[in-house]
């Protein structure tokens, strides 16, 4: 199960559920649905704090690439 | 002196360039104040000197330019004048406001010799320059521009745009590595090094920009970072092309110049200005705790509630189990004794009505034994006669054995008829008989009953001498004692 939702929408998407489980808009009948899916947001949330994806050779071949034309 | 050669007069260049010396002192003798744009300093390290250019220009042409001098003494008094006011030294490019001698060299030339520069002028000319970058970035809508975008939530890949050797540079690099360390944030940061300070800055920090913009969508921000330079040669962040280039630019830049006076326009118009770059770094780290933080607490909200949320629950569940139970047993506990009651009835009625329909079946297979047999016989009777009748009118027809069946049942029923009427003829006889025999009907004939004690006595044994004895007659009774002595 891996969803391409960016950390920006997990966090809002959590900030969410925490509100709607504070003012109790949660039924027990939602609830473990919402706890699973936080859940997941929180590991998508944690995972992007502590790693990066950006390769510097990657990002010079491309300065190259730009600089060799006129 | 001239000389003559060939009827000419005929001046050395020494001497020439004397004369005009002698000419231009006796013209000039005073020294003036004359504006002029510095073009070029043209410091030598070595020597300490600098051979200024100087220009004036109109509409960005120019229509005057001299060489001048500046020895070294002048030139380090005027020099820390500027810092002193303007934050500035003297540089390339500025508009100063200078004391000079006019003075032909014989062997240089013609230079304006430099006595002093008036640094109060070229303050109020800077800050014309920053005032009308400002101005035109505003009346342009560039302003905010760059203030305008959205920063990602975690400014996590940054573009750094400094010195590697910088103390800037390194302040900033030891917050964010800390940060790694202590709450295990991760960046991806890449170097573009550039000038950061003096008239070179602005050109540098320019094609730097452009870099990064080819490169924009692996960055979320740009960092310009400087420090250690004191306040000095800072005006270039004034520059217009500079600034508008941050506020067009299309990711947010933070800028960590490092610095105590006036905020430039470069920091004015980017996305987010911090006054060192430990102060920037701190900037993009509270970015990450105002991310993490809420996340942290999420997790504890979200199992805190969900644990109250389930305990309520169970609660409400164990209280409505609780009525459930006291409702429904009342309920549970009527039903049964109407049951109970209800079964009793039952058994009761079921009891009668069996019993009722025991002795009505019973009686069935004898009648239906009866019944059967008369049917038989007289379907047999019936089968044989017709029989008969088939057998005897061979080609009869079948009507005249119906008409013969009609006879013979008529005649079957008077003879029942008359059966009936011999049987109670014969009844009658009986019944006179039985009459006879009625004990009314032999007293008057004669006879009699002797009771004792009122039974009827049919054995002298029966009587004892003294007995009293009864005798009853057709009419009347006669008492009696039974003689002793027989």
């Amino acid at each position: 199960m891996k969803e391409q939702i960016s950390y920006t929408e997990a966090f809002e998407e959590l900030q969410t559920i925490v509100s709607e489980i504070e003012e109790g808009e949660i039924s027990v009948d939602e609830l473990s649905e919402k706890v699973k899916r936080a859940s997941a947001l929180i590991k998508i949330c944690k995972n992007k704090l502590s790693s990066t994806e950006e390769d510097v050779s990657k990002i010079l071949k491309e300065l190259e690439k730009g600089t060799d034309k006129p | 002196m001239p000389e003559e050669i060939s009827g000419k007069t005929v001046f050395s260049l020494y001497e020439v360039a004397q004369g005009i010396r002698a000419t231009l002192a006796k013209a000039y003798p005073n020294s003036y104040w004359i504006k002029a744009e510095l073009n070029k300093l043209n410091y030598y390290p070595h020597s300490g000197h600098c051979y200024p250019e100087l220009v004036e220009k109109r509409d960005n042409k120019i229509t005057a330019q001299m060489r001048s001098n500046l020895w070294r003494e002048d030139y380090r008094r005027i020099n820390a004048a500027f810092i002193q006011l303007i934050n500035e030294p003297l540089k390339d490019g500025i508009k100063i406001l200078l004391q000079a001698k006019i003075e032909f060299h014989p062997e240089y030339g013609l230079a304006l010799h430099i006595l002093d520069i008036d640094p109060g002028y070229t303050l109020g000319d800077l800050e014309r320059e920053k005032q009308e970058s400002i101005k035109r970035l505003k009346e342009e809508g560039l302003f905010t521009r760059n203030q305008e975008l959205r920063m990602p939530l975690l400014p996590q890949r940054i573009a750094i745009i400094s010195v590697e050797s910088s103390n800037g540079f390194a302040d900033f690099m030891k917050v964010m590595e800390n940060a790694t360390t202590t709450w295990g944030y991760s960046f991806f940061h890449l170097l573009f090094p550039s000038l950061l300070q003096g008239d070179k800055a602005v050109d540098s920090i320019l094609q730097q920009l452009n870099q990064i913009k080819k490169v924009a969508k692996h960055f979320d921000v740009v960092a310009i970072i400087r420090g250690g330079g004191g306040d000095i040669g800072l005006s270039c962040y004034n520059n217009y092309k500079l600034a508008k280039q941050i506020a067009l630019f299309p990711i947010p830049v933070i800028t960590g110049i490092g610095h105590a006076t006036n905020q430039t326009v470069s920091e004015m118009v980017a996305f987010e200005n911090a006054i060192t770059p430990t102060k920037l770094a701190e900037f993009i780290i509270q970015r990450f705790h105002n991310f993490s933080i809420p996340v942290q607490k999420a997790e504890e909200k979200i199992i805190d509630k969900s644990k109250r949320i389930l305990e309520e629950e169970r609660a409400k569940l164990k209280t409505a189990g609780k009525l459930l139970v006291s409702v429904f047993g009342r309920v549970v506990f009527n039903e049964r004794a109407q049951i109970r009651q209800g079964i009793k009835i039952l058994c009761l009625q079921t009891g009668f009505i069996l019993k009722t329909n025991k002795e009505a079946i019973a009686g069935i297979p004898k009648q239906i034994g009866k019944g059967t047999e008369y049917l038989l016989g007289q379907q047999l009777q019936q089968l044989e006669l017709t029989t008969r009748a088939m057998h005897r009118g061979g080609g009869v027809k079948l009507k005249d054995s119906s008409q013969g069946l009609i006879r013979l049942m008529n005649q079957l029923q008077q003879m029942a008829i008359l059966g009936l009427k011999e049987n109670r003829l014969a009844l009658q006889a009986v019944e006179k008989n039985l009459e006879n025999l009625r004990p009314e009907a032999v007293l008057k004939r004669g006879y009699s009953i002797t009771r004792v004690d009122g039974k009827a006595i049919t054995n002298s044994a029966e009587v004892n001498p003294g007995d009293l004895i009864c005798t009853t007659l057709h009419q009347g009774e006669v008492i009696s004692i039974v003689n002793p002595s027989s």
